[in-house]
This record gives structure tokens, C-alpha cells and sequence, in this order.
């Protein structure tokens, strides 16, 4: 029983990683565009699926991979933020709605084009087999080395806004657009950054949850959600809380998914997700964050 | 009039047209008649929550499924006959839409939207464990006999549908919904319960969508939880009202037939692409013509709405009503703030502020910036809650009161920074205020017409807001709240940005409020602006009274040339 607890403390623990870097992304986005990338789960499953594409034509494990997803829907990210989202005008009382809708429908193109490429069946790469034991308690491999690699992506994210002169200047917009370019930055080019930079983040996460748990062109807007749910946890745009928000989310899930089955897993997330949203708008620690 | 008649004419083409092919054509042809209209009836469900509330829903499909489940229950387990069905799933989805509603609508934007596609999410798995429906992998539900009644019978309902959206939004309800839409927080200073307007127009969204789904169950004769909430439903009445034009009753009509005869095209083309091309069209609407063809035709000035109870009453049948009460002041006040505070976190922003206000007097509130002016306004209106004394209308405590109620009691406000409602005219900025303390329609538009009378707009009553001067916007919000005929009435630097003609305006129309026995307090930077009419000033300065009186003395009270100037000036 206390090594059952644990085991699943424990597993809870690493998974928030994987969810950690899932919504790190999004959280930096809505952190400097103030808008929600609906199609942001659907480019993680694009991710994946590229990912998976490399592993089986050139026997690339995710582990190398991973960069190249990123890389691939950092351009992608780009060009949706220049030829859409600019368009928009932010700002703008109906922007926000907007912005939505047209994510939204990015959404669709995203996961429809994944369904052309892939097919709607669910997919995995197999990675890491083993498990390292650790007194009773077993660990996949796979899912140490993915969320090792998650977190170190976050934290190096994380050190570049708050430590470099560009980070610091893609924060500088997050506080204020017109204060940022009243400094003379150039705003519009920081904020295709900033969604670039997110979006590729969605990639790589994609890449390493696809060698955790296997999923399907449609699973994009569940991931959505399941983002969106952290960052709406750890109130948004604030990145401790969305680390807090992730393991919290990690250790919910893995025991959910234990005690109740993966049916009841998901449903709570929803669940989860309209309560935080009822109860505690401004998120778990109370305050809305910044960037 | 014209208009509303064409509209009508129009429609009514359509539908007998509708109808023959219905009743005549081809099961082909009334199959995909039927599609088409259910997909109308399933969008102009959407529109009523996220086109005239603005309530951007991403989860309608979950009452399009809890309809199709509902009527699919009914059948099986009740065996009633299909239109007993629809009833009972259009009746239950109103019923579970009212709890779902007041918690779901306390989130907005992309919450609610996030919220709302949740929301299908659950119900679509409780679905999935549902045994007499088969569970995840669905069942057969005897439906109709012939794709012609089902096509007729989903016309007729989707034509009762389009005029009930028609008639609220002619109605006093859709005057409330436009007001909560463009400015909830002015909506409720104007006397509007948006909560009751919000959560009947989920209602009535969710009814709508979920006999939608109840005719789509009915008619394919089959029932799984992933088609019955396949998200690509929710992309089509999305893009269908955006295409026809959000908020307008047309708009999701019009989108609905265009969309759905694209979509049959996609089908039989390119079923596998059909998302991408769904897709990129919400994508290229939401950017380049976010107002859909009603918009574009009105950006044209092809096609208006028509306001709404307009148009104004002619001059001579609106006498200016101006009842004399005698000057009172030295009665009751009418309006009292005891030993009011407010503090947000550690800053003291209102300390044990003591007012008092008479019926027919105004008292002018001065103090430099941050001095907490507003801060007060918003704790006389209820906006803020106090953290210590307490605010007396009449000698009753008004804590607690919600601030729409507190707006049609008699507590009326105006706002710092105009807060005007961006879609409506004149005539229905004023009319919303109006209508929320008059007992019948006829009431309010004579009450509004002599309002806009009064501050002179009334030649103006048609356009927009934004055309007007800055000034004379300011002037309109002051009748918006003269509208709710106020006891007391708070104005927050209504006369900053004015001309002096526009100020001559605000004070002629003050000085009948006050004749009228209306109490006013009034924030001003500038007290020039109104020391004529002001009786008693009160100055506050870091949240506190420093001084009171009558305005000559009080100017030259050395304290309050300190709070202004600073310590070192010398008066």
C-alpha cells in the first residue's frame, strides 16, 4: 500500500515535467500577446507525430528529436503570429474574440492536416523500455529521461527571460506593448518571437509525450485544455505557479488514473478545470502574474 | 417600417421555397434540405449566446448531444412519439442550462469558451456510460419514416426558432443583452440585471441546440457519442455565424445556408479535407471581416438595424414634465456615508469619509489626484464593497444591494472615463436606462424621448455614440443616468473635455434634476466647472475629508490650497 502511495507520488512528481513544459509554452504566449492559442495542444500532437515520423524512417529516438519538432513549428509559430494574429490588431476592443475564433480555426487546419499526414489511429514510439528500481519502487526510464529533458527546457527558457537582454525585452512587451516600444523595441518582431518560441515549445513537448503515452491526430484540443487548465491553475502568465499547478496536475492525474481509470483521468481534468476557473479565477497563488 | 417588412416578405419567400422542396423533391433533396436547416437552427442557438450576449461558447455541441441523448432516451425508454421527444429534450436542456448557467457565465472570454468545450467533454463521457443508449459504441433509435418530414417538420421548427431570436431582439430582453454585451458594467449602472438576462439567453441557446439535436437523432435513426459531439459541429455553427455576421438575427440564417451548401460540396468532394478548408475559412473571417456579410452590407450602409422602439416620440406629444419640488434642504438627507472606508490591500484609498446629501441640493467633491473620489463613487454605487462604516439611502443600509438594483432604487452614476455601449444609438443608450424603471414601453420612450430633449441629442437620436463630439458623449451619459430617474445622482468629472456651450447644456440639465428634487454629488478636478450650482463642497485629499463648506470659503481654506499646491505655495 505505502509503496503503491509512493510509487505514484513519485511517478506523479516526474509526469508534472511533461506538463510543465506542455503549457510553459502557452503561459509565455498569453503572457505577451494576452491572447490564447487555441491550436496550441494540435501542435503538439504535430510535434509528436513528426517525431514519430523520424523514429521510424531514420530510427531518431525523441530524445535527439525533439529539437527538430521544435525547430519545425518555431517556423510554423512565425508565420502564424505574422500572417494572422498581427492582422488582428491587438488591442483592439474585439480582439480578444478575434483571436479566439481564429485560432480556433487554426486549430482544425492544424489537426486536420495531421489526420492527412498520419491517419486518426493512436501511435507511440517505443522508447526506453526498462525501469530503474529504486528500492520497490519502479520508474520507467523513458518517462525519467522525457521529463528530465522537459525540465531543463523550462528552466533554460526560464533563465533566458529572466537573464538575457532579449528574454528581458520579451518580457518588457509582456508588461506593456507600448511602453516596450516607447524604448524603441521593436514590438511586432518580439512578439512573433515570443509566439515562435511557445509554439516550439508545444513541438518538443510533443515529441517527448509521444514516447510516453500514445495519442491520436484528434487528441489536440484535450491537450488544449489540459494546458490551458495549468496555466489557468497557476494563474496566468505566472510561472511558479504554473510549476506548482504542474506537479499538482501530475499527481492528480497518475492517481485518478489509478484509482478511477483513464475515462474518469480525463474527465476530471475538466472538472478541475471549470472549478479552478469558478472558484479561484486568478489562479492557485492568488495574484495575476507576469511574464 | 419598410425594412422590417421586406425582412419578413424575404423570409417567408424562403421558407415556402424551403417547404416545396421539402414536400416535393427528392429524398436526396430533402436530406440535404435538412441538414442545412438543422445546421441553421444549431447557429442561430450560438448566436443567441455568443452573438447578442458575447458569450463566446466553444462547447454548444454539448447541448446538441444532450438533446439528441435526451429525445433518444425518451424514445426508448418512454416510448413517446418523436415530437414529445424533441419537447422534452428542449425542455430539459433549458432546465440543466439554468444551474450550468450561473456557474459557467461567471467566467468570460476565453475562459468561458475553454469552459463551455470542457463542458462537452463531460457530458460527451457521461454519454459514453450510458447503457440504454449503448454505451460508447451508440444504438439504433427508430426515426423518421421519410427524409420529407423530417425536412418540413425541421423547417417549421426552425422558423418558430428564428422568430422567437427576432422578437427578443426587438425586445426589452435584447436591449439588455446588446447593453451587457458592450459594457457589462455600465449595463448594470443603467439599471440591467445582467445576470437574468445572461442566463436566459443560455437557455434559450441550449433549447434551441438541443432540439437541433433531437431532430438530428430522429432523423438519421442512430445515436454514438462521438458523432452526436463531433467537434466539427461546433466548427460549422461557429463559422456560420461568423460568416453570415455575429449579433444580428440574419447573420446566422444567411451563413447557415452558405456554409451548409459548402459543406455538402466538401462532402462529396473532399470529405477528408473538409476541416482545412472550414478551418481556413473561420481563420480568414475572423481576420479580414470579422462582422460577416451583415456587416459588410451595413459597413455599406445597404441595410441598418432598425433601433429598437424607436423612433422618438414627436415633440409636441412628450411635454416636458417638470414637476417643481420645493427646495428641501433642510430635511432628511437623503444619501449618507458614516465613517466610510475602503482599502485595497495596504493602501487606505476612502478614511471614515461622513457625507450627507439633501433632496434638491448638490454637494461638489474636489481633491487632487489619488485624493480617492472615485473610490467613494464606487462604494456610494455598490461596485466596492466597504472595509469599514457604511452608506444610508433614506436611513437603510444599502450594503448588499446588488448595483443594478441600487441604479433602479434611485442611486444613478456616471463613470470617470466614458463607458458608452459601443453597438447602440443614441436613442438605445438612453432607452436601456429608461426602460429599467419605466413599468410598460410606452413609459420609456416618452421618458426618453423628453431626456434627449433635454440635453438636446434628440436630432441626433439615430446615430452612434462614437460620432459624437467627446463632449456631447459625455452629455449622453449623464442622460443615460437622468434616464433612471435618480434620487441621487453621482457624476465622476462629467464635465472634464467639455466646451462651455456643452457645460451651459450639463447645467441646464442639472438644474431641472435639481429642481426636480434630485440630490447630485458631484466629482470635479476643476470647481469652476461647477461651483454655480454646487451649494456645499467637501474636499478630500489622501482619502480623507480635509474641508467643507460653501465653495467661496472653502477655496480659501489654507489647507486645501496645500493639498493642491503644496506646502511652500503662499496664497
Amino acid at each position: 500500500m505505502l509503496t503503491t502511495v509512493a510509487t505514484l507520488v513519485i511517478l506523479g512528481l516526474i509526469w508534472g515535467g511533461v506538463y510543465l513544459l506542455m503549457a510553459e509554452g502557452l503561459n509565455l504566449i498569453y503572457g505577451v500577446m494576452k491572447v490564447v492559442n487555441l491550436a496550441h495542444g494540435d501542435f503538439i500532437v504535430f510535434g509528436g507525430l513528426l517525431a514519430l515520423t523520424l523514429f521510424e524512417t531514420f530510427g531518431v529516438s525523441p530524445a535527439v528529436s525533439f529539437p527538430i519538432a521544435g525547430l519545425l513549428i518555431f517556423a510554423f509559430g512565425a508565420l502564424v503570429q505574422f500572417g494572422v494574429i498581427e492582422r488582428i490588431g491587438l488591442g483592439r476592443p474585439d480582439a480578444e474574440l478575434r483571436t479566439l475564433l481564429a485560432t480556433f480555426g487554426l486549430s482544425y487546419v492544424v489537426a486536420n492536416t495531421s489526420f492527412l499526414l498520419w491517419g486518426s489511429q493512436f501511435q507511440s514510439i517505443p522508447f526506453l523500455q526498462g525501469s530503474i528500481q529504486l528500492g520497490t519502487i519502479a520508474i520507467p526510464e523513458a518517462l525519467l529521461m522525457c521529463s528530465a529533458i522537459a525540465f531543463a527546457i523550462a528552466i533554460v527558457v526560464h533563465i533566458w527571460l529572466t537573464h538575457t537582454m532579449l528574454g528581458k525585452s520579451v518580457r518588457a512587451v509582456a508588461q506593456s506593448g507600448l511602453g516596450a516600444a516607447s524604448c524603441g523595441l521593436d514590438i511586432v518582431w518580439l512578439r512573433i518571437l515570443a509566439f515562435a518560441l511557445g509554439s516550439a515549445m508545444a513541438g518538443s513537448a510533443g515529441a517527448l509525450l509521444i514516447a510516453l503515452i500514445p495519442f491520436q491526430t484528434a487528441s489536440g484540443s484535450e491537450l488544449t485544455v489540459q494546458a490551458f487548465t495549468l496555466i489557468a491553475l497557476g494563474g496566468l502568465g505566472n510561472y511558479g505557479g504554473a510549476f506548482l499547478a504542474a506537479e499538482l496536475l501530475g499527481l492528480v492525474e497518475v492517481f485518478t488514473q489509478y484509482l478511477y481509470g483513464s475515462n474518469a483521468a480525463s474527465a476530471l481534468i475538466y472538472l478541475v478545470f471549470i472549478g479552478v476557473l469558478v472558484c479561484r479565477p486568478r489562479g492557485l497563488l492568488g495574484r495575476v502574474g507576469r511574464v | 417600417m419598410k425594412q422590417r417588412y421586406g425582412e419578413g416578405l424575404v423570409f417567408a419567400a424562403v421558407l415556402l421555397v424551403g417547404l416545396a422542396i421539402a414536400g416535393f423533391g427528392t429524398g436526396y433533396q430533402a436530406q440535404t434540405l435538412f441538414q442545412m436547416v438543422m445546421m441553421v437552427l444549431l447557429a442561430v442557438g450560438w448566436n443567441v449566446i455568443s452573438g447578442f450576449t458575447g458569450y463566446v461558447s466553444f462547447g454548444q455541441v454539448a447541448f446538441f448531444g444532450f438533446g439528441a441523448f435526451a429525445a433518444a432516451v425518451a424514445i426508448l425508454n418512454l416510448d413517446v412519439p418523436w415530437y414529445v421527444a424533441m419537447g422534452i429534450a428542449g425542455a430539459a436542456a433549458a432546465l440543466v442550462a439554468l444551474p450550468l448557467g450561473l456557474i459557467m457565465l461567471r467566467l468570460s472570454g476565453i475562459f468561458f469558451a475553454l469552459g463551455m468545450f470542457g463542458l462537452a467533454r463531460i457530458f460527451q463521457l457521461t454519454a459514453s456510460s450510458i447503457d440504454i443508449t449503448g454505451g460508447p459504441m451508440g444504438t439504433t433509435v427508430p426515426g423518421a419514416e421519410s427524409p420529407n418530414l423530417t425536412a418540413i417538420v425541421a423547417i417549421g421548427i426552425t422558423a418558430v426558432a428564428v422568430a422567437i431570436t427576432y422578437a427578443v431582439s426587438r425586445s426589452r430582453l435584447g436591449l439588455t443583452l446588446m447593453a451587457t454585451r458592450d459594457d457589462p458594467v455600465a449595463a448594470q449602472a443603467a439599471g440591467v440585471d445582467i445576470w437574468k438576462a445572461k442566463v436566459i439567453a443560455f437557455c434559450i441557446s441550449a433549447a434551441f441546440a438541443a432540439v437541433a439535436g433531437a431532430l438530428y437523432v430522429w432523423n438519421v435513426g442512430y445515436l454514438d457519442p462521438s458523432s452526436a459531439f463531433a467537434g466539427t459541429i461546433e466548427l460549422q455553427s461557429v463559422l456560420m455565424v461568423l460568416a453570415g455576421g455575429i449579433g444580428t438575427v440574419w447573420g446566422p440564417v444567411i451563413g447557415g445556408v452558405l456554409v451548409s451548401l459548402l459543406s455538402t460540396f466538401l462532402w462529396a468532394s473532399f470529405p477528408m479535407e473538409q476541416q482545412i478548408v472550414l478551418g481556413v475559412l473561420t481563420m480568414a473571417i475572423a481576420v479580414f471581416a470579422p462582422t460577416g456579410l451583415m456587416g459588410a452590407l451595413r459597413q455599406r450602409g445597404w441595410i441598418r438595424r432598425a433601433p429598437i422602439w424607436g423612433p422618438p416620440l414627436a415633440a409636441s406629444a412628450s411635454p416636458v414634465t417638470t414637476t417643481a419640488v420645493p427646495r428641501d434642504a433642510g430635511g432628511a438627507p437623503v444619501l449618507t456615508c458614516r465613517k466610510l472606508s475602503v482599502r485595497f490591500g495596504g493602501v487606505k484609498a476612502v478614511t471614515e469619509v461622513d457625507l450627507d446629501v439633501r433632496a434638491g441640493e448638490m454637494l461638489a467633491i474636489i481633491g487632487p489626484n489619488g485624493a480617492g473620489k472615485s473610490s467613494l463613487f464606487n462604494l456610494m454605487s455598490n461596485f466596492h464593497r466597504p472595509t469599514g462604516g457604511q452608506v444610508l439611502l433614506d436611513g437603510q443600509p444599502i450594503l448588499g444591494i446588488a448595483p443594478f438594483r441600487l441604479a433602479r432604487c434611485g442611486i444613478a452614476r456616471t463613470f470617470q472615463t466614458s463607458r458608452l455601449f459601443r453597438s447602440m444609438s443614441v436613442w438605445e443608450t438612453v432607452l436601456v436606462a429608461a426602460a429599467s424603471v419605466a413599468p410598460d414601453r410606452h413609459e420609456a420612450v416618452r421618458a426618453t424621448t423628453e431626456i434627449l430633449d433635454r440635453i438636446g441629442l434628440l436630432d441626433r437620436w439615430d446615430d452612434p455614440p462614437d460620432l459624437l463630439p467627446p463632449g456631447r458623449q459625455r452629455l449622453l451619459e449623464i442622460g443615460r443616468a437622468l434616464a433612471l430617474k435618480p434620487r441621487v445622482l453621482l457624476l465622476d468629472e462629467a464635465m472634464a473635455g467639455m466646451t462651455l456651450q456643452e457645460i451651459e447644456r450639463v447645467h441646464d440639465a442639472l438644474r431641472a434634476a435639481i429642481a426636480r428634487g434630485t440630490a447630485v454629488v458631484a466629482i470635479e478636478h476643476v470647481l469652476p466647472a461647477i461651483a454655480p450650482l454646487a451649494a456645499r463642497v467637501q474636499v478630500l485629499d489622501f482619502g480623507r475629508t480635509i474641508a467643507e463648506g460653501i465653495p467661496r470659503e472653502v477655496l480659501r481654506d489654507p489647507i486645501v490650497v496645500e493639498a493642491y499646491m503644496g506646502a511652500e505655495y503662499d496664497a
